[in-house]
């Protein structure tokens, strides 16, 4: 293989994909990235055997062939190269090494053979459909704070993208829960999605994709079957396994019966809380809402009897109440909502309140009390 | 085959099998008898390891003729007067040690009341009863086994080394010695003496602390507090150390039920659950308890070697010893053992005790190879006064109060001295390497580790926040439903007040589960299932909730770690004088969450001695 790229484009791609690769590997070709270089262009790949990416760049090929180098070094060096650099990569000789050549500077890696870079089966996949990069953005921002990190719940680990229905319009729904709080997003179901069987897609999966579409424009087409997930957009394709598991039936703990109603104003609700939850030094920095008939009292205490309150204007009809909840937690949430107030829907201060966009009702979250 | 009664020597056999395991057993049988026997001096001899000789020798009440001729039939006995299992007075019951012994040794038996003309001797030869005869003995009863096990040689087959026969008994013997104090014990295996311990004097308490000062060592009796509660007719008496006085495992922990050395789960649970706050896990203070109460209350019953029994409340008993052990924890304060200052002085003292040119040579100016790194004295002068500065600038300022304390100025040090006297930590002098400060006492000087010490001082805090304060809890959207077994799920449910205390809101579900609704906010997301399974384990092995509380405490922890000022940390005189008034004030202030001391004291007559001048 020889081939000669433009700095500016390998270290793209290389960004992208060098992402996946985990710093500390048992089988070391699992840190390394694999080449391509059929005509005229060059394919690199990563994967962490779980998550797959692939991502193709045009490049000047000399005699085509394929290596693999490690990711990590290998991004390294093209980073510090100077922008505009031209780089020329030969693993021509059969010395076993790829030798990497850019203006004065020279570097010799060692490579492992390409045949034994696993490839990720990634089987039949029966559904497929498009998403605009926009929306799917928007999806994973907002449900993402609320996936979980405990292992031993291994199936909320990821967001549930699934198939479902609202006032009889079909839904393409994506939930996420971490069992205080849930996220639920919704978007018109996409043609093709209908009869798609409901996935879990696993967090890293999330949260590499969220980077590589951040600066994409036009669709991103998903294709997946009930066990492996596909997203193509813009020269790069990301294979992932889901999670198998079943995910909770969300629908049960979104409340519908909630009448204590409340409107608050988003920005202004989210600074209070803020202000207001600086005063409590402990981890699970609770704050206390009390409502009466167009005001809200935020108010924190602290282990040493230090104090807060702070007065919000709100709109509310129902009879006076109390609840607190964890303030990290309405953070999260109002950082989601960025349309003018929100609406707080309330039953008691043990059970679940809904929280929602007053302007936008594609997504919901709900947030279960804490016992102050 | 058909059916047919055992012989009686057989059924010895077997009975032997159980209570006579190895030569410590039939030390531990003998031992008990001698004290039952209301003995004030027992001698036991050991010849290798047990296996020639093992001989007890009393001065209790003896045996007569008649008494000495049914004392070597199973179950004979004169320990029931009035066939009443519920009221056991004394250590042994069961009448099987003598005839199950005689069943597989050769046993001799010679005895003197304090009435009879003359002893008696009756020899059992493998099962074989001799006839009684007249014997030469003082008052009391001697009783020799010789050639153990030579009628069951598969038990002599798994006989271990001599040591390790000699190691069981003596430890055997130091157990029974330990709840006696009033009776004079010796233990020689033939060649030297093991154990010579002289009656102990003094009312209960102070004889005990003597007994076990003997046996635990110096070490303990110095670090002791001694324990004295009572609850609904049950006494729990003994010792414990400071935690700083610790151990790689639990084999310096004793219990005593009526003067019966047991083990038993409970008392390490307990102990658990009362050092949990001082120790770090994997180690283990040193104590002896001696339970008191009245015998309808415990069943000693259970085994043929009774060292396990059974209390008729075990919670009961399990609260008595946690609260006494946890009140007298907490009534030591700040103290940390001695240890910690001799361990210091042991690292102080110079190495070479060979002779004073050793000690001396280094010192010299310039003397031989260490000329070289002998610091120049202006450096060193410099280094003292970047040392003393902060509590120079609050002396010029005037805003510590008669801070006094500044080696410069030494007439208002004079004023100070009768506040000197009124701190037991003194009065910061300095503060070195910006990590460990020195105050002076009244006679001696006290070196504090900063962020030892505060740490406790913060995680004391926190803890006390939480108690008064309670637990948050945050509310789970989705239940989580644990499976426990139904044993399991029972006992996780019937203490379900305690748990929401603890910030842990479950109830039952079904058969065999708990459904949990609400988690301690403390601890974020975190392991719903794992947590209340090892809590269903620790409350049937310990009866208590510890994982719960030791997982809220392990977070107070991490927290007042990183909520503490650190080693490295300039602080001034007020800022100092400030923690060890604080450190007085705290309990537990003595160790670290680790264990670890936080502070050692050196006292006036220790510095001497590292001097020489003692």
């Amino acid at each position: 293989m020889k081939i000669t790229i433009d700095r500016g484009l390998l270290l793209k791609a290389l960004t992208h994909v060098q992402s996946v690769v985990e710093r500390r590997n048992t089988i070391p070709i699992l840190s390394n990235v694999r080449f391509d270089a059929p005509n005229g262009q060059l394919s690199l790949n990563a994967t962490d055997m779980d998550i797959d990416i692939v991502e193709t760049v045009e490049a000047d090929v000399a005699s085509a062939g394929s290596t693999t180098v490690p990711a990590h070094t290998m991004f390294d060096i093209v980073r510090k190269l100077p922008e505009g650099a031209q780089i020329e990569l030969d693993a021509s000789g059969d010395d076993g090494h790829l030798t990497l050549t850019s203006g004065r500077s020279r570097f010799s890696l060692t490579c492992l053979p390409p045949e034994d870079f696993p490839v990720m089966a990634s089987g039949e996949l029966p559904h497929s459909f498009s998403v605009a990069a926009e929306d799917l953005r928007s999806m994973v921002d907002r449900t993402r704070f609320a996936i979980s990190t405990e292992e031993t719940r291994y199936y909320l680990n990821g967001i549930y993208l699934h198939e479902s229905e609202r006032d009889g319009v079909a839904v393409l729904r994506a939930v996420a829960t971490d069992g205080h709080r849930l996220a639920s997003v919704e978007l018109p179901l996409p043609e093709g999605a209908s009869g798609m069987p409901g996935v879990i897609v696993p967090r890293k999966t999330v949260l590499e994709l969220r980077k590589l579409i951040d600066e994409i424009d036009g669709d991103v087409s998903v294709a997946l079957s009930d066990t492996k997930i596909r997203f193509t957009f813009d020269g790069a394709v990301v294979t992932s396994k889901l999670i198998d598991g079943t995910f909770p039936d969300y629908d049960r703990v979104i409340p519908t019966g909630n009448d204590k109603s409340m409107e608050v104003g988003c920005k202004v609700f989210a600074e209070a809380v803020d202000r207001v939850s600086a005063i409590s030094s402990e981890k699970s920095r609770a704050v206390k809402l009390n409502i009466s008939k167009g005001n809200l009292v935020l108010s924190a205490n602290s282990p040493e009897n230090d104090s807060a309150t702070e007065e919000v204007p709100v709109e509310y009809d129902a009879g006076d109440m109390e609840i607190g909840f964890n303030s990290r937690y309405l953070l999260d949430i109002t950082q989601q909502i960025h349309g003018d107030s929100a609406r707080f829907s309330m039953a008691d201060a043990a059970s679940p309140t809904l929280v929602q966009d007053t302007g936008d009702t594609s997504a919901l979250y709900v947030l279960m009390p804490m016992r102050v | 085959m058909s059916i047919r009664l055992l012989s009686e020597n057989m059924i010895n056999q077997i009975a032997a099998g159980e209570v006579v395991e190895r030569p410590a057993s039939v030390v531990k049988e003998l031992v008990e008898n001698s004290i039952d026997a209301g003995a004030r001096r027992i001698d036991i001899a050991m010849e290798d390891g047990g296996r020639v000789l093992i001989a007890v020798t009393d001065d209790g009440c003896g045996m007569d003729a008649d008494d000495l001729a049914l004392a070597i039939e199973r179950h004979a006995t004169s320990k029931l007067p009035d066939d009443d299992l519920q009221h056991i007075g004394t250590l042994g019951f069961r009448g099987e040690a003598l005839p199950s012994i005689g069943s597989v040794a050769r046993l001799t038996v010679t005895s003197r009341t304090a009435v009879g003309d003359s002893a008696w001797s009756i020899t059992v030869d493998g099962g074989d009863k001799g006839a009684v005869h007249p014997a030469a003995h003082p008052r009391g009863t001697r009783v020799e086994v010789r050639d153990l096990f030579y009628a069951t040689p598969a038990r002599l087959k798994f006989m271990k080394a001599p040591q390790t026969e000699r190691n069981h008994a003596a430890d055997v013997v130091r157990r029974l010695a330990m709840a006696h104090p009033e009776i004079a014990f010796s233990f020689s295996d033939g060649a030297r003496s093991l154990i010579k311990l002289a009656p102990a004097q003094g009312d209960f308490l102070s004889a005990q602390l003597d007994r076990l000062d003997a046996i635990m060592g110096n070490e303990f009796g110095d670090n002791a507090l001694a324990i004295d509660a009572e609850r609904e007719s049950i006494r729990l008496s003994g010792h414990i150390g400071l935690p700083t006085l610790n151990r790689g495992n639990a084999a310096l922990q004793f219990l005593f039920v009526n003067g019966r050395p047991v083990r038993d789960k409970l008392l390490q649970g307990a102990v658990r659950a009362a050092y949990r706050d001082f120790l770090a896990h994997d180690r283990h203070p040193l104590l002896a308890l001696f339970l008191d109460m009245p015998p309808e209350l415990v069943d000693v019953n259970t085994h043929p070697a009774k060292t396990e029994v059974r209390f008729r409340d075990p919670g009961l008993v399990r609260g008595l010893i946690v609260s006494a052990l946890k009140h007298a924890l907490a009534e030591a304060g700040h103290r940390a053992s001695t240890t910690v200052s001799n361990m210091a002085l042991g690292a102080l003292r110079p190495r070479s005790e060979s002779g004073p040119s050793g000690t001396v040579l280094p010192l010299r100016p310039g003397g031989g190879a260490f000329g070289g790194r002998t610091a120049p004295p202006s450096s060193l002068a410099e280094a003292a006064a970047e040392y003393l500065a902060p509590l120079d600038q609050a002396h010029v300022s005037g805003t510590f109060g008669g801070a006094a304390m500044a080696p410069s100025a030494p007439a208002p040090a004079i004023d100070e001295a009768p506040a000197l006297e009124e701190y037991p930590l003194g009065v910061a002098r300095a503060q070195l390497h910006e990590t460990y400060i020195v105050a002076q006492t009244a006679n001696g000087i006290v070196i504090v580790d900063q962020h030892a010490a505060h740490e406790r001082l913060v995680y004391e805090a926190m803890k006390k926040a939480m108690t008064e304060g309670g637990v948050k809890r945050q509310v789970l959207l989705i239940p989580e439903v644990v499976e426990l077994g139904e044993a399991g799920a029972e006992a996780v449910t019937d203490r379900a007040g305690e748990l929401e205390a603890l910030g842990l809101v479950v109830e039952p579900f079904g058969t065999g589960a708990v459904m949990v609704r609400e988690t301690p906010a403390l601890l974020g997301e975190t392991d719903v299932v794992g947590l209340v399974r090892d809590l269903a384990d620790d409350l049937a092995e310990y009866d208590s909730a510890l994982g719960l509380e030791t997982k809220l405490a392990d977070v107070c922890s991490t927290i007042a770690c990183h909520g503490s000022i650190r080693a490295g940390r300039r602080l001034n005189g007020q800022e100092m004088n400030a923690l060890l008034r604080q450190m007085e004030a705290t309990p537990h202030s003595g160790q670290c969450n680790h264990g670890r001391p936080t502070y050692v004291e050196l006292k006036l007559g220790d510095i001497e001695r590292l001097f020489g001048r003692r």
